[in-house]
């Protein structure tokens, strides 16, 4: 059941972002000999398209916003109890920090949201649009894994240590 | 079970001081009789002084200054009788206890270098006297531990008492019929810390609740301060990290265990401050195996012609400068188109124009498509 909604719902953000991830070159208007993305300054809203949310649950969504030139995607990461929610945050600021790896990833996410992703039409030159999409896919779904992972990971040291601390007793 | 050799080998669990061990072995190896005078300090309130004179040899002082567990111990005339022979029962051919102590110290003792055996045997007895501080403190708890099972009402009874094994991290201990309750405020600097930690407790209670462990102390943890505690200053009840207790009963205390008990109990906080810095270690090591792996799959998006790609630039640093088109892409193609010049012209060498080589091979430079060239 929790993998057909997962799968629902991953397959409503690819294709949307299909549909989203229609890019072309457009210079700056407000700066001669300037390109910039324009989804980040938001300052001419007719080159702005409608954003899209998608909601998982409460605690899970996506928020897709597209402009001319750019598409910023931002995800909000399923945090069930307090060590989910240090192992996110540590996980993604990690990922944040060496963001010129991924080149595709914002060095701070949106507000509210935990990661964000930057395209522009540079990358979608550089890269092929199907592969970038599977990417950011493959992304969400190896984040919740790795986060699952994580938890129980710490879990079970933690129970291995404790059981190393009693022995000690008996 | 490595990390379990691991902890013993760290210097907050180890008994023995490790300074004062190598002091004393030096002292004990020396050829000649040294003459020294040695002041040491360790963890910001023990001090050691040791003192050896080259015209007596046979004498070496070791001077100790130490805090006491139980603050309210502190007698005038000295150490209690108990922990005094606890020491002196760590080697007591070669140990002498000197009374008085020396003036600033808790406790002076002789070391007659000349009975310590030359082998292995010599080594070990070096070691647990370098662990004297360690027996001070833990005989104090030894002391009370003992006497769990005495139905005696003293007028203690019932009354946590305050014990300070690590500066600024004090337990109390509360006696009560047949068993004795250790509490243990937890405290974290960070967040992180706390939450680690807490997930430790949890399974520390699960574990100590189940039946492979019904022979181990019950533990229990509470977010809140448990009842026996109320009464107590506000600056010891206050805590991120909870109260982990521990029932110490007279099955704890019987023959050898009491010792293990007692060290135990003393290096608690050591123990779960040390297992939250490894889950902080072991979780930053993971992420950085995965952001590998992450990377990879971005990679494969930028590949148009995979037949160039050499199997050994793969992994993080080549797969960093491979992702960075936008700028390496140009230089590269250049690079490639200069060296393939370069290898055509030199097959051709005609050998008396060999002087005019260098002139021949001189490329004016290639303008960059990036920098901007004024047009005359």
């Amino acid at each position: 059941m929790a993998a057909n909604m997962l799968r629902l719902y991953l397959t409503c953000i690819r294709n949307t972002l299909e549909a989203a991830m229609c890019l072309q070159n457009f210079p700056c208007q407000e700066v001669e000999r300037h390109n910039k993305p324009e989804v980040e300054l938001k300052t001419s809203p007719e080159l702005l398209l409608n954003s899209v949310v998608i909601c998982r649950n409460e605690a899970e969504k996506c928020l897709i916003e597209t402009s001319i030139n750019s598409l910023r995607i931002s995800l909000k990461v399923k945090q069930a109890d307090e060590l989910e929610n240090i192992l996110t945050k540590k996980f993604l600021r990690f990922l944040s920090m060496r963001a010129e790896a991924f080149q595709v990833l914002r060095r701070k996410p949106v507000q509210g949201y935990d990661i964000s992703f930057l395209i522009t039409n540079y990358h979608c030159e550089e890269m092929q649009k199907q592969r970038l999409i599977d990417f950011i896919v493959q992304f969400m779904e190896d984040i919740d894994k790795e986060i699952s992972e994580l938890k129980l990971s710490v879990n079970t040291r933690g129970r291995l240590v404790a059981t190393e601390f009693l022995k000690q007793f008996i | 079970m490595s990390r379990h050799r691991q902890k013993h080998n760290m210097a907050c669990f180890q008994r023995e001081s490790p300074a004062l061990k190598e002091i004393l072995l030096r002292l004990y190896r020396a050829e000649k009789p040294l003459e020294f005078d040695h002041h040491l300090y360790e963890f910001g309130s023990v001090e050691y002084h040791v003192q050896a004179s080259a015209s007596i040899p046979d004498n070496t002082y070791l001077s100790i200054a130490t805090p006491l567990l139980y603050q309210d111990f502190i007698l005038s005339s000295g150490l209690p009788r108990y922990t005094l022979e606890m020491v002196k029962g760590i080697s007591p051919d070669v140990i002498e206890i000197i009374e008085p102590p020396k003036e600033g110290y808790k406790l002076t003792l002789r070391l007659k270098y000349s009975r310590i055996p030359r082998n292995k045997g010599g080594v070990k007895m070096i070691a647990s006297i370098s662990s004297v501080q360690g027996v001070i403190l833990s005989s104090q708890l030894k002391d009370m531990l003992m006497n769990v099972n005495s139905l005696e009402v003293s007028q203690g009874m019932y009354r946590p008492v305050k014990l300070i094994y690590h500066p600024r991290e004090p337990f109390f201990v509360i006696k009560q019929p047949e068993k004795i309750t250790a509490v243990f405020p937890m405290r974290f600097k960070e967040d992180t810390d706390v939450i680690i930690a807490t997930a430790f407790f949890q399974e520390l209670m699960d574990i100590g609740s189940s039946k492979a462990f019904v022979k181990a102390p019950h533990c229990i943890w509470s977010p809140i301060p448990p009842a026996e505690l109320r009464g107590e200053p506000i600056e010891d009840l206050s805590t991120n990290g909870g109260f982990v207790s521990f029932d110490i009963t007279g099955r704890h205390v019987e023959g050898k265990r009491l010792d293990k008990t007692v060290w135990n109990l003393l290096n608690f906080y050591a123990f779960v401050k040390y297992h939250v810095k490894s889950t902080r270690g072991f979780i930053q090591r993971r992420m950085r195996t995965r952001l590998e792996s992450l990377v990879e799959v971005l990679y494969n998006a930028g590949i148009k012609d995979e037949h160039h790609i050499k199997k050994k630039n793969r992994g993080p640093k080549g797969v960093r400068k491979l992702l960075n088109f936008s700028k390496s892409k140009l230089l590269k193609k250049r690079y490639n188109f200069i060296n393939k010049i370069k290898r055509i012209r030199s097959r051709i060498k005609i050998h008396w124009f060999s002087r005019f080589r260098k002139r021949w091979l001189n490329f004016s430079r290639f303008s960059s498509v990036t920098r901007y060239e004024k047009l005359n």
